[in-house]
């Protein structure tokens, strides 16, 4: 009945979730619009209320253990409605896909390799994902550890290299950003580098003891959070009040770091990490679409159709977006509005209504 | 794993080394920019600019085996309503791109500056190839002529340039404004964006140029200009000052004493009294070494020190007041007091201070404490002089 | 264009054999139907035809329909 057999651990768990989270540090630039140096604290603030969020999706995996959010939609809402909030998810699936790899188009096509057309990286990126997709979940769980210390050792030693030009007063006056630009940016930094791991509701149901799971998910939400926090501090002391103006503070941040004129354009660090953490993200977002689309047709596997669904995913990436302007603007509103009832509230009142029907009947556990 | 581990650093290493290889692009294809000057041009809707770009066949040649006329740098300019423009209109005379990630300069002549620098500097922190780290100049008169003046030790100029900027903790009297200090002056609602003051000097048939002072902007328009003492009374309430050269009077008045500044280190702290009155409390603490003197008293006894201590403490609160003084004048807040408020006092200051700032930076009152120390007096402990003789 | 064909002519080579053999149809069919419409979408892209985001019509729904916009931050 599930379409993959593979099983992971909760040590790999958390490793992937970090390195989920870690996925979206771009991301931390469409907070700064609004939160400008007070980011860090919207950063903080987000991990709270990620917090209980990302706990009612392992809540609902743990009830159901070894079944996957398409198949408990079944279950809990019954066939016909069932489908239709898993078409949700699918449509989530698809256009967060897409907006990860229009994230490492626009990344390359802007800082890395400025003459080349944006549809190859977008084609390469999305093809590179599909073949690590076809090899399992597995394998990508395997590598998510090697993934985490790569990027917490270059993020440190960024962060070291800089401390030279750091200014922390920077971060004063405290409180200075009206509370609904506040609000906003806790809204995107929620909605995006921590709660896009709804798409792991795929994936818990291959863990091997899923009832242990809650804690290493909030750990690996916290240890994921950290970097974003230290991107955010670290962005905003070395660039103080021009934060704002740049296409990307953690691009500009780095280019700064000049060692004895020797040590210097570190910032294609940032793109080699950045490159590294996307594709594992995404790749775990194509890992959830394949599968809940193969789930929701009933197909065995999902091998058959990732091929076409990577094409379309390419496609998608390449007109879903008219310009990066159009994508930071869209993303702060519109890109946020769209999922945050299936973010924030539709794993919650799965489970809710599953508490009360008192499901699953068959082989009901406790739950931790 | 421990081989993975080693096999992982390994590539990673390799990737470091790759990092150079980005766009490359070949030697004798690339017209290296080592500095851009922008000036006025006679169409008043556009800009001159000259951009120096490295004669690599010459370089190394000049003065000894190499062809005497030819110059190891050539300065090529062309005219463009924008930079953007006028950069690649440069590419009519090289042929190739011009290749700017190591343009260390960035001057403007004085006329440009007054006209405002907004349009004119967008480009370079647009540009992925351009560093945050280059320094910007202002240069009275012309910028391709501050370009062109030949230094007899250095064969390019621009290089020579960043040099002399570099370089300014010798005397502090300048300040190493990079574009990124500079665009961080102009994004602030408060502090005035400075730039340091560059012009040609003729001695003999030889140009050279020389560095001082600061150009004070409002917004991003230069309307004023600091000297070197007043240069350095900012430098010591932003903590900037490395060394330089102090002159303080001798208790008795014959003569002076020099002092070289070893260590300066200065605080601010803000203060909004009660009755709405604003004190900056400057704390500075300066270590110095009696270089020279030019009198003949015995100078290195304690009461004197003393004396000293405090003559010098007196200097540099003059410095730091006349570069007040000036500024007021023009209402631009070069020191930053705003900001310091504004992180401070972030509610008084939106509500009452904020918008008319310029008029109550002229009100503010200080309260500065100078604790100088004499370290040394190097070589000699008695000056040179027959009245110990006997 | 000619990249578009080859490329799906690839993905077809190496998809379609095994499906076939195996009998499985509801692959075979799921294929198939994304198959096709990956390939029209990669045509009309390869033709410069505009092909409308679904981010256009959730901006107008979302922003233009329901008023749901945050305050342009200053």
């Amino acid at each position: 009945m599930n379409v993959e057999r593979g099983k992971i651990n909760v040590t790999q768990l958390f490793f992937c979730v970090t390195g989920f989270v870690e996925g979206s540090v771009l991301l931390v630039n469409f907070a700064v619009d609004m939160t400008k140096s007070q980011t860090w604290m919207a950063v903080l603030a987000s991990i709270a209320v990620a917090i209980p969020v990302i706990y009612s999706y392992v809540a609902l995996a743990t009830r159901f253990p070894g079944l996957n959010v398409i198949q408990i939609n079944d279950i809990v809402y019954g066939p016909i409605l069932g489908k239709l909030i898993s078409l949700y998810y699918i449509f989530f699936f698809a256009l967060t896909f897409s907006f990860n790899n229009r994230d490492i188009g626009e990344l390359y096509k802007i800082f890395i390799m400025p003459d080349a057309p944006m549809i190859f990286f977008l084609a390469a990126f999305a093809v590179t994902c599909a073949y690590a997709v076809h090899k399992g979940l597995e394998p990508l769980a395997r590598v998510s550890h090697i993934i985490v210390a790569i990027s917490f050792t270059v993020m440190l030693l960024i962060f070291l290299l800089l401390i030279d030009i750091m200014d922390f007063s920077n971060f004063l006056p405290l409180f200075d950003v009206p509370l609904i630009s506040f609000i906003h940016s806790v809204h995107v930094i929620t909605a995006i580098p921590f709660c896009e791991s709804i798409a792991f509701l795929m994936i818990f149901g291959s863990l091997d003891k899923t009832e242990k799971a809650a804690k290493y998910v909030i750990w690996g939400l916290i240890s994921g959070g950290f970097i974003l926090l230290n991107v955010a501090v670290r962005n905003t002391a070395v660039l103080g009040n021009t934060v704002t103006i740049w296409t990307s503070t953690s691009f500009e941040s780095t280019r700064l770091i000049d060692i004895g004129t020797v040590l210097t354009r570190m910032d294609l660090w940032i793109g080699v990490i950045q490159t590294i953490l996307i594709f594992f993200k995404a790749s775990l977002l194509l890992y959830a679409l394949a599968t809940s689309v193969a789930q929701i047709l009933g197909l065995k596997s999902y091998l058959p159709i990732l091929l076409p669904l990577t094409a379309i995913e390419v496609i998608l990436s390449a007109t879903v977006y008219q310009s990066p302007v159009d994508h930071a603007m869209t993303t702060q509103n519109a890109g946020i509005f769209y999922s945050t009832p299936l973010l924030y509230f539709t794993p919650a009142i799965t489970l809710l209504i599953a508490v009360i029907r008192k499901l699953p009947k068959s082989k009901r556990r406790k739950r931790s | 794993m421990k081989n993975t581990a080693v096999k992982i650093a390994t590539i990673l290493l390799m990737i470091t080394l790759l990092f150079g290889c980005l766009d490359g692009r070949e030697l004798s294809e690339l017209e290296i920019v080592i500095g851009i000057g922008i000036d006025s041009a006679d169409d008043p809707d556009s800009i001159k600019l000259t951009a120096q770009v490295v004669n690599v066949s010459q370089l190394g040649l000049s003065g000894s085996g190499g062809d005497p006329d030819s110059k190891p740098y050539w300065n090529a300019a062309t005219t463009g309503t924008t930079i953007f423009e006028a950069i690649r209109q440069i590419t009519h005379k090289t042929g190739n791109r011009l290749f700017v990630p190591h343009c260390e300069v960035v001057i403007y002549s004085k006329d440009v500056a007054k006209q405002g620098l907004y349009k004119h500097l967008d480009f370079f922190l647009r540009a992925i190839e351009m560093r945050l780290t280059s320094f910007i100049l202002i240069a009275e008169g012309k910028a391709g002529e501050v370009l062109d003046a030949k230094p007899q030790t250095e064969e390019l100029p621009a290089v020579n340039i960043y040099n002399l900027v570099k370089s300014y903790g010798f005397t502090s009297h300048l300040y190493d404004v990079t574009l990124k200090e500079f665009s961080s002056r102009l994004i602030s609602e408060a502090t005035a964006p400075v730039a340091p003051l560059i012009k040609v000097v003729q001695e003999g048939e030889n140009k050279d140029v020389q560095v001082m002072g600061l150009a004070v902007f409002k917004e991003d328009k230069m309307i004023d200009e600091l000297n070197m003492d007043e240069t350095r009374g900012l430098l010591w309430v932003i903590n900037e000052v490395k060394s330089g050269v102090l002159i303080v009077p001798t208790p008795e008045e014959s003569g002076v004493a020099v002092f070289e500044i070893e260590t300066a280190k200065g605080k601010v702290k803000p203060e909004i009294t009660d009755d709405g009155k604003i004190i900056m409390h400057i704390d500075i603490k300066l270590q110095a070494n009696l270089s020279e003197q030019t009198t003949a008293e015995k100078l290195a006894r304690p009461e004197i020190f003393e004396k000293l201590q405090d003559n010098m403490s007196e200097v540099v609160v003059q410095e730091i007041m006349s570069a007040y003084e000036k500024s007021s004048k023009t209402g631009s807040d070069i020191f930053g007091f705003g900001d310091m408020i504004h992180k401070k006092y972030n509610k008084k200051w939106h509500e009452q201070l904020e918008e008319d700032w310029e008029e109550i930076y002229k009100t503010i009152e200080f309260d500065i404490k100078v604790d100088s120390k004499i370290t040394k007096t190097n070589l000699l402990k008695n000056p040179v002089t027959q009245k110990l003789g006997g | 264009m000619i990249y578009v064909l080859t490329i799906y002519t690839l993905v077809a080579i190496i998809n379609l054999p095994p499906l076939i053999k195996n009998g499985q149809k509801r692959e075979l069919f799921a294929f198939i139907a994304f198959f096709i419409v990956a390939f029209v979408l990669s045509l009309l892209y390869a033709m410069d035809i505009e092909i409308p985001s679904p981010m256009e019509g959730l901006k107008y729904l979302i922003e233009d329909f329901m008023g749901l916009k945050y305050p342009e931050p200053k």
